[in-house]
């Protein structure tokens, strides 16, 4: 809960640079490395509609626009609106009355209302449906000719140039005839399935281009009405930009004009290492299920830090600082405070490759791996303060579900121990801060831990990989402002 | 503070509410437990139908420039004052069909009309008068005018004066004819 509602006084440095607290990361226990959002791979696995929890194919999802087509949002405060139903009485529809009157059972209709504005769908005159889904008018978009005449238009253009380039890069393969064979066997396949069908295509596409009349500019604007500068703005009436950009098809002006705005589709996501493509997060295909199948957090596998408290921090001073350690797996762990310098440099190991792997690469142009050296950058520690790491290897029990009702704290002698239980650990440190540390700025302290893990992934048959590992974190800890 | 509570047949009043002053309670209406409404600068008139939550507190405040007799409160009929909304009006008259949400305010100078909604946890403390059909809602106080009354909640009464009494003891009704002045609309017997 303190990690939603509160500031991040804790944050870890990902493998990437990027400087999160550890409910925002992720642990990839086949390259034994933080990563984040920032970079990994986003996959989509299933759009659903998160209020009636339908799941759509992808293929259908795009047909509808990516909308629901049974769920509505309010126009007016774009929260979910909700379908109500009322006894129609004669009185409420006095054009139909006498119908109604004729056939004197009482008859359920439905009309769609906002629990939040209150708006509802009989505000805009949008008449009861006597079905309680579906069945609601649509508006077509006056400009939908036109619309869809620009999608063509440009859908060519882009396969026109797809064909340029095409073209333009299998010059250069004849060229290079030598490689021919290879490029033939493999990549080269399946572009020429998508030249021959852009081949078949282009008479169409050709005509979209030549048939595109462009927009013109009129020189003759429509006139304001008389009463534009005179008249009194009732601002309940009219619609605020977020209303209208809301509904980017009609815009509606007056609030007389809203009408329920199909509700967007959410996706189910799985995230995916993009070392070494295996999956970091993969979501239950169930919509109205928020487990996962594969759920590789840093909270699981990362050892978490947390600030008792702490002494303000003052120039040239030594303060107290108090953290609490806690041991997410469920074995033993070895910490060890280190300075963020003294992490030792991971090496890259390049992994042994097979002919079928490097050759998988070289087909899969996208997964080049320069990215890594786009994204990747060092975090700027800071260096104003410092903690003072004792060298000690501190141990860490496993995780106990059963040791949270053991709940007397077992003193400990050591000095920098203050207590533990389970698998906490609470430590009492020193921040030395720096004399030139700026008052008022922020104090930041940075502080690497070095500790012990061991997979649990089981281990490849062929190279059967150490299970025990040494492992090093680097984490900045924020502790207010420095004091006058 | 003189304690004069009147209520009317068919009303449903818990008796585990604060209620001071000069009061008078409309058949038809349910007041939950822990309800405070206080009578300071004068009587209140709450009329038929309205629900009264529990932790909503009603005061008819004291003003500086006090009429003397003192102006009642007149609440009107089907207001709905849902649980720790605050009202503290001076104005002699709230209109009928307003919806006062969870934990709303309206402090001492807010005239208010009819069918109008404050949205939960909306503060109104400037000196203002909500048209009919004004509902406000949101963090930010956005507000529209919808095009008709919010619905009575006459069915919600119904199981409410059905249940209330097998769970809470009730002030019994104490006036048992027409009251021979102010409000005098149908009364059920
Ligand atoms: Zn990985
Ligand atoms: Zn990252
Ligand atoms: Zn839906
Ligand atoms: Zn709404």
């Amino acid at each position: 809960m303190a990690y939603l509602t509160q500031p991040d006084y804790i944050k870890y440095v990902c493998s990437c640079g990027q400087l999160k607290p550890i409910t925002n990361l992720y642990f990839c226990r086949h390259c034994l490395k933080i990563r984040c959002g920032f970079c990994i791979c986003h996959e989509v696995d299933s759009h659903y509609c998160a209020n009636c929890l339908e799941n759509m194919p992808s293929s259908e999802a795009r047909l509808k626009k990516n909308r629901c087509s049974s769920c509505f949002d309010c126009p007016s405060c774009f929260h979910t609106l909700s379908t109500r139903a009322t006894i129609a009485q004669p009185r409420q529809d006095p054009a139909a009355g006498d119908a109604k009157i004729e056939n004197k059972q009482p008859k359920k209709m439905y009309y769609l209302s906002c629990f939040n504005c209150r708006w509802t769908s009989r505000d805009v005159g949008i008449p009861d449906q006597p079905v309680a889904s579906g069945g609601w008018p649509e508006r077509t978009n006056p400009f939908a000719a036109r619309v869809n005449q620009l999608l063509d238009y440009y859908k060519a253009i882009a396969q026109q140039e797809k064909q340029e380039k095409l073209d333009r890069e299998r010059k250069k393969f004849a060229i290079r005839g030598k490689y021919m064979n290879l490029t033939d066997k493999t990549g080269l396949t399946g572009a020429m399935a998508r030249n021959i069908a852009g081949l078949a295509s282009s008479e169409s596409s050709s005509s979209a281009i030549a048939n595109f009349v462009p927009s013109q500019a009129s020189e003759e604007v429509e006139e304001l009405p008389e009463d534009y500068h005179t008249q009194e703005v009732n601002l309940k009436q009219i619609t605020s930009m977020r209303q209208r950009l809301r509904a980017a098809e009609w815009q509606p002006r007056s609030a007389a004009r809203l009408q329920p705005a199909a509700r967007a589709l959410s996706v189910k996501r799985s995230q995916r290492c993009r070392a070494c493509d295996h999956n970091l997060t993969k979501p239950e295909y169930n919509p109205g299920s928020v487990k996962f199948k594969i759920e590789l957090l840093a909270y699981y596998h990362v050892p978490e830090v947390k600030i008792i408290s702490y002494e303000t921090v003052k120039p040239g001073e030594t303060t107290a600082l108090l953290l609490k350690l806690t041991n997410p797996t469920a074995h033993e762990m070895q910490v060890r405070l280190l300075q963020p310098q003294d992490v030792p440099e991971v090496e890259e190991r390049e992994e042994p490759k097979s002919i079928e792997k490097s050759l998988e690469k070289s087909l899969n142009l996208e997964k080049d791996s320069s990215w890594s050296k786009v994204l990747q950058r060092r975090a700027a520690l800071p260096t104003a303060c410092a903690v003072r790491a004792p060298d000690a290897a501190l141990t860490l029990a496993q995780r106990d579900d059963a040791a949270e009702y053991d709940d007397d704290p077992q003193h400990d002698t050591s000095d920098i121990i203050m207590w533990r239980k389970s698998n906490k650990l609470a430590l009492r440190l020193q921040v030395a801060t720096a004399a030139g540390a700026a008052p008022g700025g922020p104090a930041r302290a940075a502080l690497a831990l070095q500790y012990s893990y061991r997979n649990t992934v089981p281990p490849a048959a062929a190279a059967p990989a150490p299970r025990d590992h040494t492992l090093y974190t680097t984490l900045v800890i924020h502790l207010g402002t420095v004091a006058e | 503070m003189s304690q004069n509570i009147k209520i009317l047949p068919g009303a449903t009043v818990c008796e585990d509410c604060t209620l001071e002053g000069d009061i008078t309670i409309g058949g038809g209406t349910v007041i939950h437990p822990r309800v405070t409404i206080i009578a300071d600068g004068g009587p209140i008139i709450i009329a038929e139908y309205c629900i009264i939550e529990e932790y909503s507190t009603i005061i008819h405040k004291k003003s500086d420039k006090q009429e003397n007799p003192p102006k009642p409160l007149f609440i009107g009929a089907h207001n709905v004052f849902e649980v720790g909304c605050r009202l503290e009006s001076s104005f002699g008259h709230i209109g009928e069909s307003n919806v006062f949400e969870c934990r709303s305010f309206v402090g001492v100078n807010v005239k208010i009309g009819s069918g109008c909604v404050i949205g939960a946890a909306c503060n109104l403390t400037v000196t203002q008068t909500l048209a009919d059909n004004t509902v406000i809602w949101g963090s930010e106080h956005h507000n529209r005018e919808a095009l008709e009354k919010q619905p009575s909640q006459l069915l919600q009464l119904d199981f409410l004066s059905k249940v209330m009494p097998n769970y809470h003891r009730l002030r019994k009704p104490n006036v048992h004819k027409r009251l021979p002045s102010r409000q005098s609309q149908e009364i059920s017997k």
